[in-house]
C-alpha cells in the first residue's frame, strides 16, 4: 500500500528527513514514534501529498505520487495538528462540506454515523468555534474517515483528547485496522501506539532507526530500545 | 462521474462555504466596506469643496477605494482560511485545483459587487456626481474591473497564504500588477460621468478584457505550483 524509497527532505540548510526506507501492507496498521523535531509530521505531510520530497520516491496504491497526486488525495483520510474545520460552520456543514468535495454518497447518513462514531451527535448543530480543543479533535478525526479512506495517516491523534474519547479513538481505530484500511499514526503515547499497531518505527533526526513487527516484542523492551535510541 | 461534474460540484461547494462562513463572520465584507466609505470620506475632506476638482478626482477616488478595499478583503479572507490549515484540507479534497481558484476568485468577486453597490449611492451623493444615466455602462467598467482584481487577487493572496508578513507582500505584489487595469478603469470611468457612452471607452473597455483573460489563463496555468508547498 505505502512504499518510500530513499526520501530525503531539505528545508533549506536543514535536513527533515534523510534516506527513509519504508514499506507498508494493506489493511496494516504503522505506529511513527520518535521525539520532537524527528520527522514524523514531514513524513506524514509527504504520504499525504502536500509536500513533495527533495529526493526518493513515494508510491501509494501503486501510484507514484510525484505524477499522480490527484488519485492517492481522495484515498487518504487526513489527520493534522491543525482540524482543517471552519469556525464559523457548525460541525454538520463542515462534515457536509468535506463530503461534497469528496463526493460521499448519502452523505447525511454517513454525516450522522461519523458524528456518533466520535460522540459528537448532540452538538452537530453547535458552531465549530465553540468547541472545546478536545471537540474539535474528535470532529477532525470525524473528517478524516468520512469518506472511508483506505490509508489513514494520523499524526498525533490522542492530542486534546481526555481518556474516554482517547479509548474511543483506539476502538475506531483498532476496527478500522480489521476492516482492513491501512493506518500510519504518528504519537507519542508509546503504550497506545504499540498496543494498536501491527509495526512500530522509531524515527530519529529524519531517519528511522529502528522498525520492528509489534508481535515479536514486548512494550517493555521497545521502551528500553526507545530510550537507548531517544535517550 | 465525469471529471466536468466533479469540478462543478467542488467548485460550488468551496463558494457555498464561503459565502456561508462571511454571511456568518461577516468580517470580509464589513472591513471592506467600512475601508471603502472611509478612503471616499477622507477625499472628500481633503479635496474641498472646489466642484471642479471633486469632479476630476471623483473616477480616481472610486477606483483607489475599491482597490484598497480588494487588499483588505483579501487579507481577511486568506486568514481565514489559513486558520487551522483549512486550505490544506481543501486541497487534499479537491481534485482539479483550478476548482478551488475559481470558487475563491468567484467569492471575491460577490464580495466586491456588493461593496460596490453600497458604495455607489455614497460616492455619487459626496461627489455630487449624477450616474443615473451611465449606471448601465459603469455597470460593464465596474464589472471587467472586479474581474481583474478577484483574478489578481486571489492569485497573489493564495501565493502569500505561507509566507511571512503577507499583509505586507500581498499588497507589494498586487498593487504594481493591477496599475494596468486601474488606469484603464479609472478613465473608462471618468469618460463616463464626462457623457460618454461606452461606444467611446472601447479602448479602455479592450485593455481591460485583455487583462482578464490573461490573468484568468495565466492563474489556472500556475495555480497548481502556486499553492504547493
Amino acid at each position: 500500500m505505502v512504499r518510500l524509497d530513499g526520501v530525503t527532505k531539505r528545508f533549506g540548510a536543514s535536513l527533515a528527513l534523510q534516506g527513509v526506507n519504508l514499506q507498508l501492507e494493506t489493511g496494516k496498521c504503522l505506529g511513527l514514534v520518535g521525539p520532537n523535531g524527528a520527522g514524523k509530521t514531514t513524513l506524514l505531510k509527504i504520504l499525504s501529498t502536500l509536500t513533495a520530497p527533495s529526493n526518493g520516491t513515494v508510491t501509494i496504491a501503486g501510484y507514484d505520487a510525484s505524477r499522480a497526486a490527484e488519485r492517492i488525495r481522495p484515498l487518504l483520510g487526513v489527520l493534522s495538528h491543525r482540524t482543517f474545520l471552519y469556525g464559523h460552520l457548525t460541525a454538520f456543514e463542515n462534515l457536509h462540506f468535506y463530503g461534497r468535495m469528496l463526493g460521499v454518497v448519502h452523505l447525511a447518513e454517513r454525516i450522522r454515523a461519523v458524528l456518533e462514531t466520535v460522540g459528537l451527535e448532540a452538538v452537530t448543530r453547535q458552531l465549530v468555534r465553540t468547541y472545546s480543543r478536545g471537540m474539535q479533535q474528535r470532529l477532525a478525526i470525524a473528517r478524516a474517515i468520512l469518506h472511508h479512506p483506505r490509508l489513514l495517516l494520523l499524526d498525533e491523534p490522542y492530542n486534546a483528547l481526555d481518556q474516554q474519547a482517547a479509548a474511543r479513538l483506539q476502538e475506531l481505530l483498532r476496527q478500522l485496522c480489521t476492516e482492513g484500511r491501512t493506518v500510519i499514526i504518528s504519537t507519542h503515547d508509546l503504550a497506545r501506539g504499540f498496543e494498536l499497531c501491527d509495526e512500530i518505527a522509531i524515527q530519529r533526526r529524519g531517519k528511522i532507526v529502528h522498525h520492528v513487527s509489534t508481535s515479536q516484542d514486548t512494550l517493555h523492551s521497545f521502551s528500553q530500545l526507545y530510550s537507548h535510541h531517544v535517550g | 462521474m465525469s471529471a466536468n461534474s466533479a469540478f462543478v460540484r467542488q467548485a460550488s461547494a468551496i463558494l457555498a462555504k464561503d459565502l456561508k462562513t462571511e454571511w456568518r463572520a461577516r468580517e470580509v465584507f464589513t472591513s471592506m466596506f467600512v475601508f471603502t466609505v472611509l478612503v471616499v470620506v477622507v477625499f472628500q475632506f481633503t479635496i474641498g469643496s472646489n466642484p471642479a476638482l471633486i469632479r476630476e478626482v471623483a473616477a480616481g477616488v472610486l477606483w483607489v477605494a475599491l482597490l484598497f478595499a480588494t487588499v483588505i478583503g483579501l487579507q481577511r479572507a486568506v486568514q481565514m482560511e489559513g486558520e487551522e490549515d483549512c486550505l490544506q484540507g481543501v486541497l487534499l479534497a479537491v481534485q482539479d485545483r483550478s476548482a478551488l481558484f475559481l470558487a475563491k476568485a468567484l467569492a471575491n468577486m460577490i464580495y466586491l459587487v456588493v461593496v460596490s453597490g453600497c458604495i455607489l449611492p455614497l460616492f455619487a451623493l459626496w461627489f455630487r456626481v449624477d450616474l443615473t444615466a451611465s449606471l448601465p455602462a459603469l455597470g460593464v467598467i465596474l464589472g471587467l474591473g472586479i474581474v481583474g482584481l478577484s483574478v489578481l487577487g486571489t492569485l497573489f493572496s493564495l501565493i502569500v497564504l505561507n509566507i511571512r508578513m503577507r499583509e505586507v507582500m500581498l499588497p507589494l505584489l498586487f498593487l504594481p500588477v493591477s496599475v494596468p487595469l486601474l488606469i484603464a478603469a479609472v478613465y473608462a470611468t471618468d469618460d463616463l460621468i464626462d457623457g460618454r457612452t461606452l461606444a467611446g471607452v472601447r479602448d479602455y473597455l479592450i485593455l481591460m478584457g485583455v487583462f482578464d483573460v490573461v490573468f484568468l489563463v495565466l492563474a489556472l496555468l500556475i495555480f497548481d505550483y502556486v499553492v504547493e508547498e
